[in-house]
C-alpha cells in the first residue's frame, strides 16, 4: 500500500496527464475532428477568394453556347420526362470553396468552406466544373469533408452514355479511375463519354463523369477501362453541392453500388 | 518585465505550463498545416507527413513510452481529420517507439540533418504499417470496400517514397525550434534544481 502511495505522489501527476491527453485525444476521434476543421476554416478566411469563379468561367462564348445547347436538351428531357412520368427533382447547389485537401495521403478527400449552417448535409453530391467530384462524408458547422469519386475505396455505379453498359468505377489515385463492366465483351471504345447510372444507390442517375481512355478486354475477371475524369479533381477551387434525391443515399459505410 | 524574457527567473509553475503551452501549440501547428497544400510542399499529390514530423522530434531525445503515447495521441487526433480506419496510432506508435529506441549516440548525431535521416526512414516505416493495416483489412472483410492488394501496394511505393523525401526536407523546420525550446526548459530546471 505505502508503495503504491510513493509511487502515486511520484508519478500521480504524470499519469493523470497522460490520461488527459489520451481522452482528449479520443474524444477529438470520436467527434471527427470538427474543431480542427472549424479552426483551420477560421484561419484560412483571409485566403479565400470571395469572387466566384463560376461568373469568370462562364465568360468563354463558346461554352455559352454549349450551354445554351445543354438548356434545350434540358427542357426538352424534361418534357419528355413528364410524358413518361419519370420523377426526379433537380436542386439548386450550394456554390463552396475547397479550403484544403485530405490530411492523409491514403485517402483522397477535399475540405470544403460551408457546412450545416448552410445546409450541406452527408451523403450530398458534389461536382465541379466538367462533372461528378464526390459525396460529403462528414460536416460541421462551417466545413465538410467530401469523399473524391479517386479514392480508391470509393465505389460509383457507371454508364457508358452511347450503350448504356454497365459498371463500376472505383478510384485510382490521381486524376484517372478504372471503370470495371459488368459484362464479358462490353461495346465500348475510347472517347465513350461515362456518367452514374440509374443503379447507383449513392449518385443520382446522369451525371457526367469523364472520358474512356483506354480499354482493356483480356483484365480478368471482368473487362475494364481507364477512365480520365473531366472535372480538375487535382487542382479544384470551387465546387458545386447539391441535395442527394437517390432514396438509399443514407447508409454510408456501404460504398458498392451493385 | 525583464523577469519575463529571462526564462532563468521564470516561477517552476510558469516554466511548466508555458513548456506544455509552446509543446501544444506545436501540435496545433502541425495539426492544420496537414490539410494545406502550399506550393513546393507537394511531390504527386503528396505532401509531407507533419503528424510523423511531429513524433519523431517529440521521441528522439525521450523514452520509447512517451514516443509510444505520442504516437497513439497524436494518431487519433489524425484519426479524427481523416478516416477512423485503419487507426493511424498504430503507425505513429511504431515511429515513436522505435525512434526512441534508436541507438543514436552510437550511429548518428543529435543534429538536424541526422533527424532528416530518421524522418526518411520512419516515413517509409510508417506508410508500410499502414498499407500492412489495409492489407490485413481487405484481407479479413472480403465485403468491404477496400483497395485490392495490388493497389495498395502499388499506392504505398508512391506515397511511401514522395511521403519520405518531402517529411525529411521538412523536418528541421519542426525540429530546430521546438529542440531549442526542450533544450533551453531542461538547462533551466536543472539550474532551478541545483
Amino acid at each position: 500500500m505505502l508503495t503504491v502511495r510513493r509511487w502515486w505522489g511520484r508519478r500521480g501527476l504524470q499519469v493523470g496527464l497522460i490520461v488527459l491527453t489520451l481522452s482528449i485525444a479520443w474524444g477529438l476521434r470520436q467527434s471527427e475532428g470538427g474543431v480542427i476543421y472549424e479552426l483551420y476554416r477560421w484561419l484560412t478566411l483571409p485566403f479565400q477568394s470571395e469572387q466566384d469563379v463560376r461568373s469568370i468561367a462562364l465568360e468563354n462564348a463558346s461554352l455559352r453556347e454549349l450551354q445554351g445547347r445543354l438548356l434545350e436538351l434540358e427542357s426538352q428531357n424534361q418534357r419528355l420526362r413528364q410524358l413518361l412520368d419519370y420523377s426526379s427533382e433537380q436542386t439548386e447547389g450550394i456554390v463552396a470553396p475547397v479550403i484544403g485537401r485530405s490530411a492523409d495521403h491514403w485517402w483522397q478527400q477535399i475540405i470544403l468552406g460551408r457546412g450545416r449552417n448552410d445546409g450541406v448535409a452527408v451523403g450530398d453530391v458534389v461536382s465541379g466544373t466538367g462533372g461528378l467530384v464526390g459525396r460529403v462524408t462528414h460536416v460541421t458547422p462551417n466545413t465538410s469533408r467530401v469523399l473524391l469519386i479517386t479514392d480508391p475505396t470509393s465505389q460509383v455505379g457507371v454508364t457508358i452514355s452511347r450503350t448504356r453498359m454497365m459498371g463500376v468505377l472505383r478510384g485510382q489515385a490521381g486524376n484517372r479511375a478504372v471503370m470495371q463492366f459488368f459484362e464479358k465483351e462490353p461495346n465500348v471504345r475510347p472517347g465513350d463519354t461515362i456518367a452514374t447510372s440509374p443503379i447507383s444507390q449513392l449518385f443520382p442517375a446522369g451525371i457526367p463523369i469523364g472520358q474512356v481512355e483506354s480499354v482493356d478486354f483480356r483484365k480478368s475477371p471482368a473487362p475494364e477501362a481507364v477512365i480520365e475524369l473531366s472535372s480538375p479533381i487535382g487542382y479544384l477551387e470551387w465546387v458545386i453541392v447539391s441535395k442527394n434525391t437517390t432514396p438509399q443515399s443514407e447508409p454510408i459505410e456501404s460504398e458498392t453500388a451493385e | 518585465m525583464a523577469t519575463f524574457f529571462d526564462p532563468f527567473l521564470w516561477s517552476p509553475s510558469l516554466r511548466r505550463s508555458l513548456n506544455w503551452g509552446i509543446t501544444v501549440f506545436s501540435v496545433l501547428a502541425c495539426l492544420l498545416t496537414m490539410p494545406t497544400r502550399i506550393p513546393g510542399m507537394e511531390l504527386l499529390g503528396v505532401g509531407p507527413n507533419w503528424m510523423l514530423i511531429w513524433v519523431v522530434v517529440w521521441s528522439v531525445n525521450r523514452t520509447a513510452w512517451e514516443g509510444a503515447i505520442a504516437g497513439i495521441v497524436l494518431g487519433f487526433i489524425q484519426d479524427a481529420m481523416t478516416a477512423p480506419n485503419p487507426s493511424h496510432a498504430v503507425s505513429l506508435a511504431v515511429v515513436g517507439i522505435l525512434t526512441a529506441r534508436l541507438r543514436k549516440q552510437r550511429y548518428i548525431q543529435e543534429d538536424f540533418i541526422s533527424v532528416a535521416l530518421i524522418v526518411f526512414g520512419m516515413a517509409v516505416i510508417s506508410e508500410t504499417v499502414v498499407a500492412l493495416q489495409f492489407t490485413l483489412g481487405s484481407l479479413t472483410n472480403p465485403t468491404e470496400s477496400y483497395p485490392t492488394l495490388g493497389e495498395i501496394w502499388l499506392f504505398h511505393q508512391q506515397i511511401a517514397l514522395c511521403s519520405a523525401i518531402l517529411s525529411s526536407l521538412w523536418a528541421p523546420v519542426v525540429y530546430y525550434p521546438l529542440q531549442r525550446w526542450w533544450n533551453l526548459m531542461e538547462t533551466v530546471e536543472q539550474a532551478q534544481l541545483s
